[in-house]
Formats: C-alpha cells, sequence, structure tokens
C-alpha cells in the first residue's frame, strides 16, 4: 500500500505565496506606477499612457545629490557596524563562554524591545545641548556636547539602530566554522590571527555578506534615524520618495524614484561586492594550489 | 605480571618521536579527566589508547597536541618539555575523528595548509603535496572540495594533510569511528602499513579493542583516567593486568567464587577452576574471579577426566561466525559459558545437547574479585559509545 | 480606549511627556508618513459600496467609529458621550491627511469609519472622490455654538460636509538669550537666520510653510500659481535660507524648544505653547505670530460616505460641541476647538500663555487659509532642493 506524500516543494508553497503576495506583487505596482503620470490635482497616478517621463524627472540634480548624500551614511553607517559588530559577533562566538550566549543575544536584542522611533527620539533628548550627555560633560569640566544634528550624531543612531542586524549573522556566520576547524589550523601550525584570516573569515564570509546587506539596504532606505539626529544634515532619499507619495500626492513620480533607488542599490551593493572579491583575488591567488596533472590517476 | 613491565625499558635519551607523559592530571569542574598519567611512548611507536568514552583518552591526545593544558605533571615531545607551547608550534599533527577538513579549501590546499605556514616554497610545496596525495592514493581528487568526498576519502585527506607535514609524532583521535566495517579494517592495515614506511610515532585513540589490537605495537588500556595496563597485543590479550581489561579487551567467560582451601584455584558453584601456574597474593577463602576466554572453551558431549577445569551444561545457542562456530551453553539460570570453536573440527551440536565444557589449566585466570562486573559467566565487552 | 493608551513608552519618566508629545496629536505625521503601506495598495479604485444609510435622528445605533489624529480629543469627552447616550468608541489614528485619505479610497467604503477629521485643504478633495457624508444639519443643533467666524471656510463655504474641529496658525520662537533684538515679522525671521540664528534655525517640515516664509513676508498670495513667484521663492529660499537651516522639524515643541536645540524655529501655536510650557526657563522663549501674514489651518469634523454609524455619528458630533467640553478640549490640545466665547472660558480656567492660542480680530485677518493647487508640485520639488542644499 502506497502512501499519498506532498512533492517536496509543498513545505515551500506558503513562503512564496507570502512572498508572491506580499513583496513581488506591491514591487511589480510600483514598477508599473512608475511608467505612468499624475493626472490632476486630486489624482495620484494614472496609467492609461505609459512612458518613461517620469525617470527622466527623477534624474535631477537634487536627487543626485540627495543621493550621494544618503549612500555616504549607508556606507559609513555599514561600515561602522561591520567594524564595531564584527568584534562583538566574533567574541560572542568562539570566545565567550558558551554559558553566556543566551543572555549575550538577549542584550544585542534589547533594543528592539522599543519601537524604532522612541529610541531614536530618545538620543535625540539624550545629544540636545542642554541634554543630559551634554551637562555631564559640563559637569565634568568639558565643554558643553554638541553634536545633535550633525553627521555624527546620525552614524551614532545608526550603528545604535544596525548594529543587532550586523550582530546576528555574523553571531551566526562564526559560530558555524566551529571549534574544530580552528583546532585543525592551529594544529597545521597557524596562529590564531592566520587562522582567523585563512578558516575563520573566509567560512563566515556569507554570514558578513549578509550582515552588510541587512545593514546597507534598510540603511538606504531609511531615513527617520538620519532626520531626527541630523536634521538638515540627515537628508536621505528615502524621505525625497516619501514625499512624492504622501505630500505631492504624485505616486508615479514616487514609484520612478523608488524603482531608480532599488536599481542603484542592487548596483552599488554588486560594485561593492565586487570590489571586495578584486581585493582579496591576490590573497586567493596566492593561497591557491594546483598540482601538475598526474601521470595517471590512481583512484 | 608486572603493569608496566614494558615501560621499564624507556630509553633515557631524548629521540625525535619520543612523548613521555610525567604524573600529567587535568581536571574539569565536576570529575577528573586526567589522574596523574606517566606515559612513555618510544620513537616510531604505533601505540593505541584504548578505553571507553570518558576513560581520559580524547583529553590525553588533546594536551599532547596542545588544545588542552595539564593542570598538573609534565608533557615532554621529543625530548622538550612541551608546557606553555601553542598548538601551532608542536612538532605533532592530529587526524581529526570529524576530519575537519576546511570546506572552502580544494583537497590539495587542504593537504597544502600546513606547508603554508612553515613558508615551504611553491614548487617543493606542491611536490610535497602530490607525493601526499600519492601516499593515500588520492592524486586524483586533488580538485575535489571535501564535501564532494565519501567519508573514507575525507579520512585518507585528512591523514595526507597532517603527515605531509612530516610530524615527530602523529595523533589519530578515533579516525576511523565514522567509516563502515569494511573500510574501517581496511584503513587499518593501511594505518599499520602507512606507519612502518614511514617511522613516524603514531598515538592513536580508540575506544574498539579490534582496532587496538590488529594496529598497535603497544596498548594503554585506561579507565577513569588512569592507564589499566601498557603492554603489547598480545600480552593485552593473553595476560590481562586485570579483570577489568581481561573484559574490556576481547570477550570473556567469567566465574565468581573464592579462592580454593589449598589455594590452587578458584571454586565456583559450578565448577572448580585450576590455572597452570600458583595463584600470587590471594589467600584461601577470599572472594576472586576467575577468566577463561571463549576459545579456550572446548565442548563434548561425554564427561571429560577429572573433576577441575570442568561444567556441565545445556546448549542455548548455536552461531556461525565464518571460520568458527560459537556456541552458549547454559550451565545454570544465571550462568552461560561462551564457547567459540575452529568450525572444521567443531563438535556437531544442537540447542538442547547435554554437553560438558573443559578447558586447559593454562587457559585459566584469576584476578582479585574487585570490582568488575558482577555477573558470573560470559561477560559481554562493556557497551562503547563513540 | 483613548489612543495615548496605545503607545507603551519604555524611557524616563522625565522625557516621558516629551516622547508622548512626539508620538501624539499630529505629531506623528512626519515620521509616520512613510508607513502608509496602504497606499500601494489603493491602486486605482474609486470608492463605491453602499452608501451609509441617512441618519434621521432615529436610534443610535450601538457603536462608533472614529478615525483621527492621534491624541486628538480629551479621554473625558469620549467617556462621556459612551456614558451619557451609549455607543461604545473605537478609536484609530493616523499621521496624514494622505494616510487617511488612501485608506478610506482602498477600502471602497468598507472601512468602517464613521467620523474622519480631514484638514481643510483636503475637503474638496474627499469631496470630489465621494467620500464624505453630507451632514443632517438638523442633528447637530450645536453648532451654533462655534464661532461663526470658523464656519463657512473656503473648503466648504455651507458646512454641508464639515464642522471646525480645531484650528491653527504658524508663527515662529525665538531664543530672547541668543537674539536680543525684537523680531516681529517674517522679514525680521529670515534676518535672524542669516545672522544670529544661522545654523540653529529649524523650520516647518512642510513645502508650503517653507514657501510660506517668503511669500508671506513679501505680500505674495500664499497660494500663488504664478510661475514667476515660485521661481522668486525657489531662487530666494535656496540661495539665502537653505544654507543656515540646521533642521527641518514640525513639531519644535516636542523637543527643541525644551531642549534649546535651536535659537530661532518656525511654529505652529499649538505646539510652540507646549515647547514653551515644557521648557524648564519658558522665559527665554518668544513667541511671534508670523506677520505680516501667516496661515490659518483647520481640522475638521466630518462623517464618511460609508459610515456605518450614522446617527451615533450625528449624535457625537452634536455631543462634542456641546459648550460643556468646550474647556476640556482646549486644554487637552491646545488648539483653539473654534467654540464661541472659548476665550473668556479659558481665562477664567486659568489656562497658561493663551496669547498663543487666541488672536485679535486684527490678526486673524491676517491668516490665509491654504489650497492645494497645480502650485503643488513645484512646492514639492523647492522643498526637496532646499532640503538638499541644507544638508549639503
Amino acid at each position: 500500500m502506497r502512501k499519498a506524500r506532498l512533492p517536496g516543494f509543498a513545505l515551500a508553497i506558503p513562503a512564496w505565496v507570502w512572498l508572491a503576495t506580499f513583496f513581488i506583487a506591491p514591487v511589480a505596482v510600483v514598477f508599473y506606477y512608475s511608467f505612468g503620470y499624475k493626472p490632476g490635482l486630486f489624482g495620484t497616478h494614472a496609467t492609461d499612457r505609459l512612458s518613461l517621463d517620469r525617470y527622466v524627472e527623477v534624474l535631477t540634480p537634487t536627487f543626485f545629490e540627495t543621493f550621494v548624500a544618503t549612500m555616504w551614511i549607508a556606507l559609513a553607517g555599514t561600515a561602522l557596524c561591520l567594524v564595531i559588530g564584527g568584534p562583538v559577533a566574533y567574541w560572542m562566538a568562539v570566545k565567550a563562554p558558551p554559558s553566556w550566549r543566551g543572555l549575550l543575544l538577549a542584550l544585542v536584542l534589547v533594543p528592539f524591545w522599543t519601537n524604532f522611533l522612541v529610541r531614536t527620539i530618545g538620543w535625540q533628548v539624550i545629544l540636545a545641548p542642554e541634554g543630559w550627555m551634554s551637562q555631564a560633560a559640563q559637569a565634568i569640566g568639558l565643554p558643553a556636547f554638541d553634536i545633535l544634528y550633525t553627521r555624527t550624531a546620525v552614524l551614532l543612531g545608526v550603528v545604535y539602530n544596525y548594529l543587532p542586524l550586523m550582530i546576528l549573522p555574523l553571531f551566526v556566520a562564526f559560530d558555524r566554522v566551529g571549534e574544530p576547524l580552528r583546532e585543525a589550523s592551529r594544529d597545521l601550525g597557524a596562529n590564531r590571527l592566520r587562522t582567523f584570516w585563512r578558516v575563520t573569515l573566509p567560512l563566515a564570509q556569507p554570514g558578513i555578506v549578509v550582515g552588510m546587506l541587512l545593514v546597507y539596504i534598510p540603511l538606504m532606505g531609511d531615513y527617520i534615524t538620519a532626520t531626527v539626529l541630523g536634521g538638515a544634515k540627515g537628508n536621505m532619499v528615502g524621505q525625497m520618495v516619501a514625499a512624492q507619495f504622501q505630500t505631492a500626492q504624485n505616486w508615479a513620480l514616487g514609484s520612478a524614484m523608488a524603482v531608480t533607488l532599488v536599481i542603484v542599490i542592487v548596483l552599488s551593493a554588486a560594485v561593492v561586492g565586487g570590489l571586495c572579491w578584486l581585493g582579496t583575488w591576490p590573497l586567493r591567488r596566492a593561497n591557491r594550489v594546483v598540482l601538475d596533472a598526474p601521470e595517471e590517476v590512481t583512484a | 605480571m608486572t603493569r608496566f613491565a614494558d615501560a621499564a625499558v624507556t630509553t633515557d635519551s631524548p629521540e625525535v618521536g619520543a612523548v613521555a607523559l610525567r604524573g600529567v592530571t587535568k581536571r574539569y569542574a565536576e570529575h577528573t579527566a586526567v589522574d596523574s598519567l606517566d606515559l612513555d611512548i618510544r620513537p616510531g611507536e604505533f601505540i593505541s589508547l584504548l578505553g571507553p568514552s570518558g576513560c581520559g583518552k580524547t583529553t590525553t591526545l588533546r594536551m599532547i597536541a596542545g588544545f588542552e593544558h595539564p593542570d598538573e605533571g609534565d608533557i615532554l615531545i621529543s625530548g622538550r618539555s612541551v608546557l606553555g607551547t601553542p598548538p601551532y608550534r608542536r612538532d605533532v599533527n592530529t587526524v581529526f575523528q570529524a576530519y575537519a577538513l576546511f570546506p572552502h579549501m580544494t583537497v590539495a590546499e587542504n593537504v597544502a595548509y600546513g606547508l603554508q605556514q612553515k613558508r615551504v616554497p611553491k614548487p617543493e610545496l606542491r611536490e610535497r603535496v602530490a607525493a601526499a596525495l600519492d601516499m593515500v592514493r588520492m592524486r586524483g581528487f586533488a580538485d575535489r572540495k571535501p564535501t564532494q568526498l565519501s567519508g573514507g576519502q575525507q579520512q585518507r585527506v585528512a591523514l595526507a594533510r597532517a603527515l605531509v607535514n612530516r610530524p615527530a609524532v602523529l595523533l589519530l583521535d578515533e579516525p576511523l569511528g565514522a567509516l563502515d566495517r569494511q573500510l574501517r579494517e581496511e584503513m587499518q592495515l593501511e594505518l599499520k602499513l602507512l606507519q612502518s614506511q614511514l617511522g613516524i610515532t603514531f598515538v592513536f585513540v580508540t575506544h574498539d579493542q579490534d582496532e587496538a589490537l590488529s594496529t598497535s605495537d603497544r596498548i594503554a588500556v585506561m579507565r577513569d583516567g588512569r592507564i589499566e595496563q601498557l603492554a603489547d597485543a598480545d600480552t593485552i590479550y593473553a595476560k590481562p593486568a586485570s579483570a577489568y581489561v581481561a573484559a574490556f579487551v576481547g570477550q570473556q567467560n567469567f566465574f565468581d567464587g573464592v579462592v580454593s582451601p589449598d589455594g590452587s584455584g578458584v571454586d565456583t558453584e559450578r565448577a572448580l577452576l585450576r590455572p597452570a601456574t600458583p595463584l600470587a597474593g590471594l589467600a584461601a577463602g577470599e572472594a576472586a574471579r576467575a577468566a577463561v576466554r571463549p576459545e579456550f572453551i572446548e565442548l563434548s558431549v561425554d564427561r571429560p577426566e577429572g573433576n577441575v577445569n570442568v561444567a556441565a551444561g545445556d546448549v542455548i545457542g548455536v552461531s556461525h561466525l565464518g571460520e568458527m562456530l560459537q556456541f552458549l551453553v547454559q550451565l545454570d539460570e544465571r550462568t552461560a559459558v561462551l564457547s567459540r570453536r575452529p568450525a572444521p573440527d567443531a563438535p556437531s551440536l544442537a540447542v538442547g545437547d547435554r554437553v560438558w565444557a573443559s578447558w586447559r589449566a593454562d587457559a585459566v585466570q584469576v584476578f582479585p574479585a574487585g570490582d568488575a562486573a558482577a555477573r558470573s559467566g560470559y561477560v559481554p565487552p562493556p557497551t562503547v559509545q563513540p | 480606549m483613548p489612543a495615548n493608551d496605545d503607545v507603551r513608552i519604555l524611557a524616563s519618566r522625565a522625557s516621558t511627556p516629551l516622547v508622548r508629545r512626539e508620538l501624539s496629536r499630529r505629531g506623528f505625521l512626519a515620521f509616520a508618513a512613510g508607513t502608509g503601506t496602504t497606499m500601494f495598495l489603493a491602486a486605482c479604485t474609486t470608492p463605491g459600496g453602499a452608501p451609509a444609510p441617512a441618519a434621521t435622528g432615529g436610534a443610535l445605533e450601538n457603536a462608533l467609529s472614529i478615525y483621527t489624529w492621534g491624541d486628538y480629543d480629551a479621554p473625558e469627552v469620549l467617556e462621556g458621550f459612551t456614558a451619557d447616550l451609549g455607543p461604545r468608541i473605537t478609536l484609530d489614528s493616523y499621521g496624514s491627511n494622505e494616510e487617511m485619505i488612501a485608506k478610506l479610497v482602498a477600502a471602497k467604503g468598507t472601512s468602517g469609519y464613521d467620523i474622519i477629521v480631514p484638514t481643510g485643504v483636503f475637503i474638496p478633495q474627499l469631496i470630489e472622490n465621494g467620500l464624505l457624508y453630507k451632514l443632517n444639519r438638523d442633528l447637530i443643533p450645536n453648532i451654533e455654538h462655534v464661532d461663526e467666524a470658523y464656519l463657512g471656510r473656503v473648503w466648504d463655504p455651507d458646512n454641508e460636509y464639515s464642522i471646525c474641529k480645531a484650528w491653527g496658525t504658524t508663527g515662529f520662537v525665538y531664543d530672547k538669550t541668543v537674539i536680543t533684538r525684537e523680531l516681529k515679522t517674517w522679514s525680521d525671521f529670515l534676518d535672524a537666520a542669516k545672522n544670529e540664528a544661522s545654523g540653529r534655525t529649524a523650520v516647518l517640515d512642510d513645502p508650503v510653510e517653507i514657501t510660506g516664509i517668503y511669500y508671506w513676508a513679501n505680500g505674495i498670495d500664499w497660494d500663488t500659481t504664478d510661475p514667476a513667484e515660485i521661481d522668486a521663492a525657489e531662487k530666494y529660499l535656496l540661495e539665502e535660507l537653505a544654507p543656515h537651516i540646521a533642521a527641518f522639524d514640525s513639531y519644535p515643541g516636542g523637543a527643541a524648544i525644551p531642549q534649546a536645540t535651536h535659537v530661532l524655529m518656525q511654529a505652529w501655536n499649538g505646539d510652540a505653547r507646549i515647547g514653551i510650557m515644557e521648557s524648564p526657563d519658558p522665559d527665554r522663549w518668544q513667541w511671534v505670530l508670523g506677520s505680516p501674514a501667516t496661515e490659518l489651518w483647520m481640522d475638521n469634523w466630518a462623517i464618511s460616505a460609508s459610515a456605518p454609524h450614522p446617527e451615533a455619528a450625528h449624535a457625537f458630533l452634536n455631543y462634542v460641541l456641546d459648550p460643556e467640553w468646550a474647556i476640556a478640549q482646549i486644554d487637552y490640545i491646545g488648539y483653539h476647538t473654534g467654540a464661541k466665547n472659548i476665550e473668556a472660558m479659558a481665562r477664567e480656567a486659568g489656562l497658561e500663555l493663551l496669547d498663543m492660542v487666541f488672536f485679535t480680530p486684527e490678526q486673524l485677518a491676517t491668516m490665509q487659509d491654504g489650497e492645494i493647487n497645480e502650485a503643488q508640485a513645484r512646492n514639492v520639488e523647492i522643498w526637496n532642493k532646499i532640503k538638499a542644499a541644507a544638508g549639503a
């Protein structure tokens, strides 16, 4: 008697349906709208005439300038999260006693227990010229602390809000490399540093890429952190897109901006990835071992 | 029977490949994993650390490799203390239990890894990697990734990766544990052959007595962080130093009883056991345990002469082990003995037959009652978990 | 349940009022703007669905659903309505008119909301799209308690669809310890921004408020669609004002005034009043109503065209306009509700800083209604350019 069995992909169906309904469909709608136009004062979009005109409207110096500023913050924020989160994740996965892990992971996630906006505004209160950080600085004789509405404040907020997104995949990646491989490396004559570069880091690479994308991509679209803490210095392209949808009620132009943004995010991530790949190429080449063809294959 | 009879021969002059442990103790929070262990391993020797899990054999190996540090005592490799020397500066290499091959490197790159750390020039490196892969018959797989290899192939790569560095000592941590039986037996032979060709000291950790017996020059049987007996395979098998060793290595029929009034053997309810040599250090009336290996138990339908070294029972099981036939004979409700006879001249017996089991005096070994398994008769080897 | 209970705030007690204010009333506008995902689904639908049954003064339904700005009504008013008349109130909040409109459009008449509170300039759009219920004025006799000055506005001249809920205006606040001269007009504002307050000036994060500064200062119609005037505004704001702007902040009263983050801030009157009241040193701040002209924005009670509970909705409008609640409402939200004689009642009740809530008839005459017109796209473009220039 044969039992009826579900095909193997059945388990993935809910995920695909979810993805198709809530990700692909809205993106497709945005993509479609981006070829339309704003029909009148009280209309948001129309698609009876399709054209690339909105894309021409997108490519203004203002968009470009704002885009560069956004990318600067996103790249610097990603780099900072990597530089700060990398060692923390490594320590958690490799050095810290295993019994601490649950607690450490919980601590990493603590900021997520609070509303994103509230914790960002919390920083605004802390960093204000008469906020407690400034008062504390003055109390110990330092000059008043005034970094609110600067890019420093933006990056501070970015690191605070996005660090867990970097630490978690890195932790998993470092953890998955496992002690046995590190021991094997040291057994074969590599010290801790060499072991890190040749074994831990290459094997953790997918996790590092995931962590960087998890920070970089939402950061390109986030304008709340930047505006709350950076004021005029935190002008982000996401805000321009939102302004078209909301204030200007021009969904066609907003869609074109959103599509442009997506394209550039993908391109910039690809360029950074490509540069990293090229940059490490000499190293990989140096470690490559190709034997001469054996006279006879014995296997 | 002296426990460390062979150890006494150890040379005092340090030689490359010698390993010495002096009063080494390793404690963890709750228990002592290795308890003031002394062990001298000769250069070029194939030595096995044999014992059930938790006996301290792997901890001992890891201390030699440098992954664990002894709380007390000293470890010398090639005559020099290695306390405080990190693993990457010890002249030893390890074949790990799960191989620990680097998944992001090819077979050739895995094998080359150790040489790259020593900054061996590229031409020489390629030559040595090729030679090492030839040695384990894996040359044709040089460009594969470890995930594309079978367990046995990964095992051989792990071996090549360690041996290519020409270490003074090769440490093997249950290297055959993950292989199926046939492959394991092949690899045992291969390991033995390699070791005798290379002349490198092999320290082999295993829980499998067959593996230890078939490969090793000497075996250290470990128990609770101590060495119970250190000797060559024949001695361990024929003259186990304790009931524990006797039970762990090979199969045994145990008879629990008391030392006979004249002190010549052990009397039990079912049989009087008389060894060839007089008992040493056991007084009349003292509880004692006698052991006879299954291959020394003969079976006959007719009653043999004499009333010592003989017992009556019923055949309750017959099984074929290739060239051997194995019989299980029940003496009483609680006692059975195992007999193994070469197939050609085995008696033709069937389940239910009434038989006499007998054995020669020189097959009898007597131990203090001690602490080993309390059950009489056939005692299977301790259950082992890898 | 009042909306303010929906937001749990994990912060020190001292900062709680600040944070709460930031999340409340109209405070959510700027930040929540990005969250209107429902807009994508709104697609190209026009409202259909069954029209609401006519309200004739029959028995009240047992429920009422209000969709309004966060924290925009005194809880005792809502509780009083349920206690006195029965219908249980469900409260939901939005952060922008666009968000509210998008939701109504997307729901195609199934939103289930009875009462909405759109800002005046959006009312023509709502009417045009058939989203508003024509009020049965017979059921709202308490409209007589609304000051005529706040009825019959340009977007709904006969109050067929809407009744004033609250209104406010725009001015600015400056730090007297830094700017020691007296500022009185938008021209003074611009001058101070370029001098004493350079790099420490904040403007409202709204396109028409920023262009408004220029138009109001120069006697130009705020609702102008003349390209030459718009170009001039862009040129001036981009070249003269943008380099001095530190932040675009629609709610300086939330944090910037209490924390003394800037020295010169464009602000709405109610928000500025809260900021000064929260400040540890209120005397340091000076409020100035924009002049010679400024805006008048008004949020309005209205009923959704698809209201499932029209009788209860009318009853609520009538209830909330009762003079009994005028002080409770004005005290809670800090904006003029349009009720008659409210100023005298407020003075009697001892509310603070009332010159930031009530204005003289002369001042009222200088306030202009906004309008959504063809200049909108240009205004947004100018706004983006100023932001890019200020952020550079």
